[in-house]
């Protein structure tokens, strides 16, 4: 994915402000930066949620800026929410099957009909589906009420949902906010595995403790704009990001911003 | 030229009780997001309070004065505001479900009051007497029944005072600030609850009040109620929500079109009836936001 | 081997629906064939409302719209049955398209009101068509033609009424199992998620709106034949409000639910009016009220122990 001089204005307000980034497939790329750098403004923009002022995005060479969301996600770019975001009515496996939507191509003449490319298909996403809820570590929760799964299962449920797609890349909104340490740590190896299947991997992260490690390569927001970019240790020593983000740096280990 | 000015005196009075309806709509959705569609059974249970006070015909059957009315339709009508506030929508609030069950659960409410109507005052139209009598009275060049000055009157003092109440006391301006944006008002400090209680009390009076001054024209019918919320919901529609004088705009604008279309355009008299519906649409598809538009959050 | 046994059990059930058909006299014919009416109805109105989530008030004016094509293209302009039939449903399809166009980009209830108004204006259109749609009177004096030879009468009838609510129960579960059916209840339940899902939501909703309001019009159509007279009330507010009640007290999302509550509440006025009258309806509303409030899921959500939640 190349992102060239991306611009977002909301009327007077300035939300991201002439950002390029390059995604290459089977790298975490981490976006960083304090609370209303852009970050999340970004994602959107890049999802198709908003329009850009100016700038251009490009999947895979093919030119989606301003494309609808659906569209977007049916080229191979998913993403999670900073807040969970489940189908309140549906069940777990349910859940999961929506993201494989793009794959399940039909009219509804194929489905009344029951035509048996059709129910291949369904055979297979249903297959993938139960794939991914071992992946991520559901497979106790799939009976329950996804409007019963805890915060950190909510977040594990998004993330199974995203990949059911088999997306090229996937745009992951703070993954690990309110998770425990062991969900943590099987977050961070799910990642890795996404990563090494190909898929590229662009998140937004405040907790530094995950993402040092994760990350091949940081990109530092503030205000809109890119401050910094290169490799964590790289990143962690860099001034400017000190100034802006990191406050205290003890040791190549980051402390949590002291901004507002 | 006189028929002109009837005209103009008919569709005002009739665009007022569109506009009080609208209003006792607007009293409610801003706070709370709710659409209340059982309003149009509160203007009807307003229309048989004014009877049941006024003649002996309904039950109970007392023989007093309009101002006792007066008073206790919108009394009545709030204590019934109330406790439709309490008993189906706070619940379904602080439960957390979306807006849409405290609406599907209003249309229970709405039938429940249509058919507690029937059941108490019958299926009969009872006619309503108007407090000035059945006299026409002129303004100037503008000439028409008493009541349908007295409605122009009242509308204008409810929404005067609405206006001011919003603008100007303390608690208004906290119930704007809920409407604005609920949870910031709430951090703030301001009590949800009595908004919302407030909210559906004020919007019972005043429709109560809607079906009281307009029943003398056409009596208290028990189905009365559902014409009446669809016509406030399209002067709502077309008004906008953002602002109280959309209301009356919108209340306004539909009873001319109504009236004036029914007069003078060429198209059977049956059809003029579809008009409210093909303006609602329109309004709808094209201009969902209304004719005024809704204030910036400041 | 589980389809199989549902294929066997819903094959016994229509034959024990349609074996009563014999069995019923005069009058309860005519109550068991409107249910079945109702049944189709709020299975489609279920669809819609429960599993798409679109609170629509248009759905009888379709049913009307069935009812009228019919009987106008088969009677009034004679055209050959099945020539009018087809048209009668393609018309349906093609109105039910227009006004999901634009109304499938309005949310919640201004998606009702929309509605609301199309059907107020369609009944407005009836009631003043004239001699072709015999304005409020309506028209009667019609029979439905034999077909292939055979006069479909009495109990017969009623069979192919049953056979009605088995298509429509077959075409909506088929659908609700299907991706189509998940991406309904997806964009139901969270319509940016599903979109950020690769779902097209604006072309689901405006099919799940054509296609339920299509079969709201075969009802329709075969409502036309029942009593060989159609006129304007029946497919007036009253009755969508009464629909919309059968859904949530029966349990929105459920077609085992729509069904319960269509029965339920079709039935309970025969039991309750010698009782305690018109105020039947009062009940209804309060058992809404108390629904909504306590038990959300409805009937089914009692019925069925793993009651899945449905997004209120």
């Amino acid at each position: 994915m190349s992102i060239g001089g991306l611009t977002k204005h909301f009327g007077g307000l300035i939300a991201v402000e002439d950002l390029g980034l390059d995604l290459f497939p089977g790298e975490i790329l981490a976006l960083i930066g304090p609370n209303g750098a852009g970050k999340t403004t970004t994602f959107n923009l890049i999802a198709g949620v908003f329009r850009p002022t100016a700038g251009s995005i490009a999947l895979g060479g093919a030119r989606i800026e301003g494309l609808p969301v659906h569209r977007i996600a049916a080229m191979g770019l998913m993403r999670t929410f900073q807040h969970n975001m489940p189908f309140a009515g549906m069940s777990l496996t349910d859940n999961i099957l929506v993201g494989c939507h793009t794959h399940c191509r039909g009219s509804l003449f194929d489905i009344l009909l029951g035509r048996r490319g059709f129910r291949d298909q369904e055979a297979a996403a249903r297959h993938r589906a139960a794939e991914l809820v071992s992946f991520v570590g559901l497979q106790d929760c799939l009976d329950r009420d996804v409007a019963t799964l805890s915060f950190g299962e909510g977040r594990l449920l998004e993330l199974a949902r995203a990949l059911a797609g088999e997306p090229r890349v996937i745009l992951l909104d703070e993954p690990a906010a309110g998770l425990t340490q062991p969900e943590m740590a099987r977050l961070g190896a799910a990642i890795r595995d996404i990563a090494a299947r190909g898929i590229a991997v662009l998140l937004i992260e405040h907790d530094m403790h995950f993402l040092l490690p994760l990350a091949q390569r940081i990109i530092v927001m503030n205000f809109g704009r890119k401050i910094a970019e290169g490799a964590p240790d790289e990143i962690v020593r860099d001034p400017d990001v000190i100034e802006a983000y990191l406050g205290e740096a003890v040791g190549g280990v980051a402390m949590r911003p002291s901004d507002a | 030229m006189a028929d002109l000015l009837e005209l103009v005196v008919s569709a005002t009075a009739s665009g007022c009780i569109y506009a009080l309806v609208a209003l006792a709509y607007l009293l409610i959705l801003r706070p709370t997001s709710v659409i209340n569609f059982a309003v149009g059974e509160w203007a009807a249970t307003g229309a048989f309070i004014g009877v049941a006070v006024q003649t002996p015909l309904a039950w109970p059957g007392l023989d007093g004065p309009y101002w006792l009315a007066l008073l206790a339709v919108p009394a009545i009508l709030g204590v019934l505001g109330w406790l439709v506030d309490v008993l189906t929508v706070r619940p379904l609030i602080r439960r957390g479900a979306s807006v849409t069950s405290p609406i599907l659960a209003l249309l229970g409410v709405l039938v429940i009051f249509r058919e507690g109507l029937t059941i108490v005052f019958g299926a009969d139209p009872l006619p309503s007497p108007p407090p000035f009598g059945f006299k026409r009275i002129a303004f100037g060049p503008f000439a028409g029944v008493s009541q349908q000055f007295l409605i122009v009157a009242a509308t204008f003092v409810l929404f005067a005072a609405t206006w001011l109440f919003f603008e100007r006391t303390l608690w208004g301006r906290a119930c704007e600030a809920v409407a604005l944006n609920r949870r910031a008002a709430a951090l703030m400090g301001i009590n949800l609850r009595r908004v919302t209680t407030f909210a559906f009390v004020s919007g019972a009076a005043v429709a109560g009040v809607a079906g009281l001054l307009m029943s003398p024209l056409t009596s208290a019918h028990y189905l009365m109620g559902l014409p009446l919320a669809i016509q406030g919901f399209t002067a709502l529609v077309i008004g906008g929500v953002g602002r109280i004088e959309g209301a009356l705009l919108g209340g306004l604008v539909l009873a001319f079109v109504e009236q004036f279309g029914a007069r003078y355009l060429p198209i059977p008299s049956g059809l003029i009836l579809g008009f409210p519906f093909v303006l609602l649409m329109v309004f709808l598809f094209l201009r969902p936001s209304g004719l005024i538009a809704p204030r910036e959050a400041r | 081997m589980r389809g199989t046994r549902n294929a066997l059990a819903s094959l016994v059930a229509i034959f024990a629906a349609s074996a009563l058909a014999f069995w019923l006299g005069g009058y309860a014919t005519d109550v068991y064939r409107k249910m079945l009416i109702w049944v189709a109805l709020a299975l489609s109105y279920n669809f819609l409302f429960g599993i798409a989530g679109q609170v629509t008030f248009s759905h009888f004016a379709f049913a009307g719209i069935g009812a009228y094509a019919i009987v106008i293209l088969a009677h009034k302009l004679a055209l050959p049955f099945a020539v009018a039939f087809i048209l009668a449903i393609v018309l349906c399809a093609v109105l039910a398209f227009i006004v999901a166009l634009p109304s499938t980009r309005l949310e919640g209830f201004y998606l009702a009101l929309a509605t609301l108004a199309f059907s107020q204006l369609v009944l407005v259109v009836i009631s003043e068509g004239g001699d072709l749609t015999g304005g409020t009177g309506g028209i009667a004096n019609y029979r439905l033609p034999s077909v292939l030879g055979y006069a479909i009468r009495g109990p017969w009838y009623t069979i192919l009424l049953v056979l009605l609510v088995a298509f429509t129960l077959w075409t909506l579960r088929r659908l609700d199992d299907s991706v189509f059916g998940r991406a309904c209840r997806a964009i139901r339940d969270n319509s940016v998620a599903a979109a950020a899902m690769g779902v097209d939501v604006r072309r689901i909703k405006v099919l799940a709106f054509t296609l339920t309001s299509t079969l709201a019009g075969l009802a329709g159509i075969a409502y036309a034949y029942i009593d060989n007279v159609i006129n304007p009330p029946v497919f007036g507010l009253e009755n969508i409000f009464l629909l919309l009640f059968m859904i949530i007290i029966g349990g929105a999302g459920s077609h085992i639910g729509a069904i319960v509550g269509a029965v339920f509440l079709y039935l309970a006025p025969f039991v309750l009016e010698p009782i305690v009258g018109h105020g039947f309806l009062l009940v209804f509303g309060v058992l809404v009220v108390l629904t909504i409030l306590f038990q959300p899921s409805g009937l089914a959500g009692l019925l069925n122990r793993r009651s899945v939640r449905v997004a209120t």
